[in-house]
C-alpha cells in the first residue's frame, strides 16, 4: 500500500479523498498568488520606467514581491508532493480500487480533474439516506395527519368492506424505489392506462374538454392564456379543441379539464406518464398566467374554496382506492360542471352568506365518499361550506 | 371580462327620488359583513345628434340620427358607441371625441354623468352611483352595477345573478327604501353579442338603461 503522509493507510477512503481534494483547492490558491505577484512585479517595472521618481518604491515593492513569490513556490512544492504521495496525480491508485470501490480525484496532465468514480458513489450514499430521510418524513407527515384530520382516520376505518386499507404516505416510498424504472411498465399491478381512462371519462362527461401536456408545455400554454385573455378587443377564443398533445402518454405531466364558461382544472401526474394524482387546482376559466398549476391558487374565493376540499378529495382517493385515485379524481371534477347552477342539498338556495368567510358563495363541497360498488358514482350532491356536516 | 348587471332605482308611486337615496342604497350594500369600499367610479354618456351638412336636403335615410356615446370607468383609454335603432355597437379609442368634435357631423345634445362608490364583496364588485343630468347636476337617477368577477359566460351565470338580485332586493325592502331596483333586461342577440361578456354588453346595458331611468323620471316629475 502506498505510504500516506497524512491520511495513514487506516483511514476511511472517503477522508483521503477529502483531503485530495483540500490539497487540490491549496494549491489552485497558490498558483494564483503567484500570477498576481507575477503581475504586482510587472506593474512595478512598469511604472519605475515611466515615471524615474518612482523608482526607489518600485524597487521596494519588488523585493516584498519577491520574498512573498518565494515562499508561495515553496508552498506549492510542499503540496505537490503530498498530491504525488497521494497518487493523485499519477493515478497510481486508478486502477487499484481499496475496499469501498473508492478512487482518488485523478488529474490528467491538461489540468482536468476526473472525480466521476467516487463522486458517483458518494451521490449513491446520497440517495440512500435521502430514502431514509423520505421515510421518516412520510412517517412525521401520517402521524400529524391522523392528528388533525382526525375525520379521514375515521373514513378510512369506516370501510369495513375495503381489506386493504392503505394510508397515503405507504404510495410514496413504492414511487422512490422504482426512479428509473420505466412508467409503462405497470403490468404486474394491472392498473387502467392513462389513455383509457381519459377516454371513458370523456364519454362520461361531453361538456368537459380534456388536454394532457407535458410540464414545459404546460408551462407555455399558462402563459399563452394570460396574454389571450388581456387582449380584450379579441372575442373570448373558443376552447381550443386539443387533442392529447404528447404524441404518447409516456410524458404526460399535466392533465387539464376545461369546462365552458364554468372552470379550468389542472391535475398533475407523478412521475410523469403514470396514472398517480399528484395535485390538483381549480381555476376560473378567464384566468391566465403562470401561477396555472396544480400546486396553484386561483384568484376567486369560489375557486379557492374549491380546490381546498379538492385537496381532500384527493387524499381521501389515493387512500380508499389508489389504483382508481386518478378516475374517481376525474369523476368527481366533472360533476363540478353545476358549480354555479346547482342548489345545496341542505337548504336549497344557490348562494349562501357565510358568516365566518363573510363571503357570499355557491354550494363549493360536494361529497366524494366512495361507496361500495363504485359504477354509479355520480357525486351528486353539493353543499355550501355551512350546511356540510363535519363527516361528509 | 367579468359579467356585469345593471339596475336602477324604481321610485315608488308618488314619491320623488332624492340625493337620500343615494345614501341609503349605500348603507344596504355596507351592511353585509365582509363588504370593503374600494374607491369612486365615473362612467358618462353623450346622446349626439346628426348634424345634416345640407339643411334644405333631408337627411339620409340609412344614417341615423341619434347616436350615444359612452366612457366607461373599467376602460378609460375607449369610448364605444352605441346606436340603438340599427342595433350597432363600435369600440374605439377614446381620442376619437376629438375626432367628433372636429367632424361636427354629430352634435352632443345632451349629456349623463354617472358617479358614486364602488364595493368589494368577495367575488362580487358592486358600483352605486348617482345618475346626473350635465350641466344642472340634476339627479337623474340612482343606478347600480353589480359585477361577478370568476365568470364570464352570460348563460353560466344567470341563476348566481338572479340569486344575488333577490338577496339585494330583499335587503332593500328590508330597510324600507322608498322603491325597489329594477334589472335592466336586454336581449344582447338582438345587438349581435355572444354568450361572451364583453365591453359592448356593457355599453348596451347602460343605453337601456339611461332610457328606462329617464323615462321614469319624467313619469315622477
Amino acid at each position: 500500500m502506498e505510504p500516506q503522509q497524512q491520511a495513514g493507510s487506516g483511514d476511511a477512503p472517503p477522508k483521503q479523498v477529502a483531503q485530495a481534494m483540500d490539497r487540490l483547492g491549496r494549491a489552485a490558491r497558490l498558483i494564483a498568488e503567484i500570477r498576481l505577484g507575477a503581475d504586482r512585479i510587472l506593474e512595478a517595472l512598469l511604472v519605475s520606467n515611466e515615471n524615474p521618481r518612482l523608482s526607489e518604491k518600485a524597487a521596494e515593492l519588488t523585493l516584498g514581491e519577491e520574498d512573498a513569490m518565494r515562499r508561495h513556490f515553496l508552498d506549492l512544492r510542499t503540496v505537490g508532493k503530498q498530491l504525488e504521495d497521494s497518487g493523485v496525480l499519477s493515478g497510481a491508485l486508478r486502477s487499484r480500487g481499496n475496499s469501498w470501490g473508492l478512487h482518488m480525484p485523478l488529474v490528467c496532465p491538461d489540468g482536468a480533474v476526473v472525480a466521476y468514480a467516487w463522486k458517483r458513489q458518494l451521490a449513491g450514499q446520497a440517495g440512500a439516506s435521502a430514502v431514509d430521510r423520505a421515510r421518516l418524513a412520510l412517517k412525521a407527515f401520517s402521524d400529524q395527519k391522523r392528528r388533525f384530520f382526525p375525520q379521514l382516520e375515521d373514513d378510512q376505518l369506516n370501510r369495513s368492506n375495503n381489506d386493504t386499507i392503505k394510508f397515503p404516505p405507504t404510495k410514496r416510498p413504492r414511487l422512490l424505489h422504482r426512479p428509473t424504472q420505466s412508467p409503462n411498465i405497470d403490468s404486474t399491478e394491472q392498473k387502467p392506462m392513462l389513455a383509457d381512462i381519459l377516454k371513458s371519462i370523456q364519454t362520461e362527461a361531453p361538456g368537459v374538454t380534456i388536454s394532457t401536456y407535458q410540464r414545459l408545455e404546460w408551462s407555455k400554454r399558462a402563459e399563452s392564456l394570460a396574454s389571450t385573455m388581456n387582449d380584450s378587443s379579441l372575442d373570448q377564443p373558443k376552447e381550443q379543441i386539443l387533442s392529447n398533445l404528447s404524441g404518447s402518454f409516456n410524458e404526460v405531466a399535466v392533465i387539464e379539464l376545461v369546462a365552458s364558461g364554468v372552470f379550468r382544472v389542472l391535475v398533475s401526474l407523478h412521475p410523469a406518464g403514470s396514472t398517480d394524482p399528484d395535485a390538483v387546482a381549480f381555476f376560473s376559466p378567464n384566468e391566465g398566467g403562470s401561477y396555472l398549476h396544480s400546486r396553484g391558487m386561483s384568484v376567486h374565493h369560489v375557486f379557492k374554496h374549491v380546490t381546498e376540499y379538492a385537496d381532500k378529495a384527493l387524499q381521501y382517493f389515493q387512500s380508499s382506492d389508489p389504483n382508481k385515485a386518478l378516475s374517481h379524481l376525474l369523476s368527481w371534477i366533472c360533476s363540478h360542471q353545476s358549480l354555479f347552477t346547482k342548489n345545496c342539498s341542505k337548504c336549497s338556495k344557490l348562494l349562501a352568506m357565510d358568516k365566518s368567510l363573510a363571503l357570499l358563495l355557491p354550494p363549493v363541497h360536494r361529497p366524494y365518499l366512495l361507496n361500495s360498488k363504485d359504477h354509479d358514482q355520480d357525486f351528486a350532491t353539493a353543499y355550501h361550506i355551512g350546511c356540510s356536516s363535519y363527516d361528509v | 371580462m367579468p359579467v356585469k348587471w345593471l339596475m336602477h332605482f324604481q321610485p315608488n308611486q308618488g314619491t320623488t327620488l332624492t340625493s337620500q337615496v343615494m345614501a341609503e342604497a349605500c348603507a344596504v350594500a355596507e351592511s353585509f359583513p365582509g363588504v370593503s369600499r374600494d374607491g369612486r367610479w365615473r362612467s358618462s354618456m353623450t346622446f349626439y345628434r346628426a348634424v345634416p351638412r345640407d339643411q334644405s336636403l333631408p337627411a339620409p335615410s340609412d344614417l341615423p340620427r341619434d347616436l350615444i356615446g359612452i366612457s366607461l370607468h373599467d376602460l378609460p383609454n375607449e369610448y364605444l358607441f352605441v346606436m340603438r335603432s340599427q342595433r350597432l355597437i363600435l369600440r374605439a379609442h377614446s381620442s376619437v371625441q376629438t375626432v367628433m368634435d372636429k367632424l361636427q357631423s354629430y352634435k352632443g345634445r345632451f349629456f349623463i354623468n354617472f358617479e358614486g362608490l364602488q364595493y368589494k364583496w368577495g367575488d362580487f364588485k358592486l358600483r352605486i352611483g348617482k345618475c346626473l343630468y350635465n350641466p344642472n347636476e340634476a339627479l337623474r337617477g340612482i343606478v347600480m352595477e353589480v359585477e361577478y368577477l370568476p365568470l364570464s359566460s352570460i348563460d353560466k351565470s344567470q341563476r348566481v345573478m338572479e340569486e344575488f338580485y333577490e338577496i339585494w332586493r330583499e335587503a332593500v325592502a328590508s330597510k324600507l327604501l322608498a322603491g325597489q331596483f329594477i334589472n335592466t333586461e336586454v336581449n344582447f342577440v338582438e345587438y349581435g353579442l355572444g354568450d361572451s361578456y364583453t365591453p359592448q354588453h356593457t355599453a348596451v346595458l347602460y343605453g337601456m338603461c339611461v332610457v328606462q331611468v329617464i323615462a321614469s323620471s319624467n313619469k315622477n316629475q
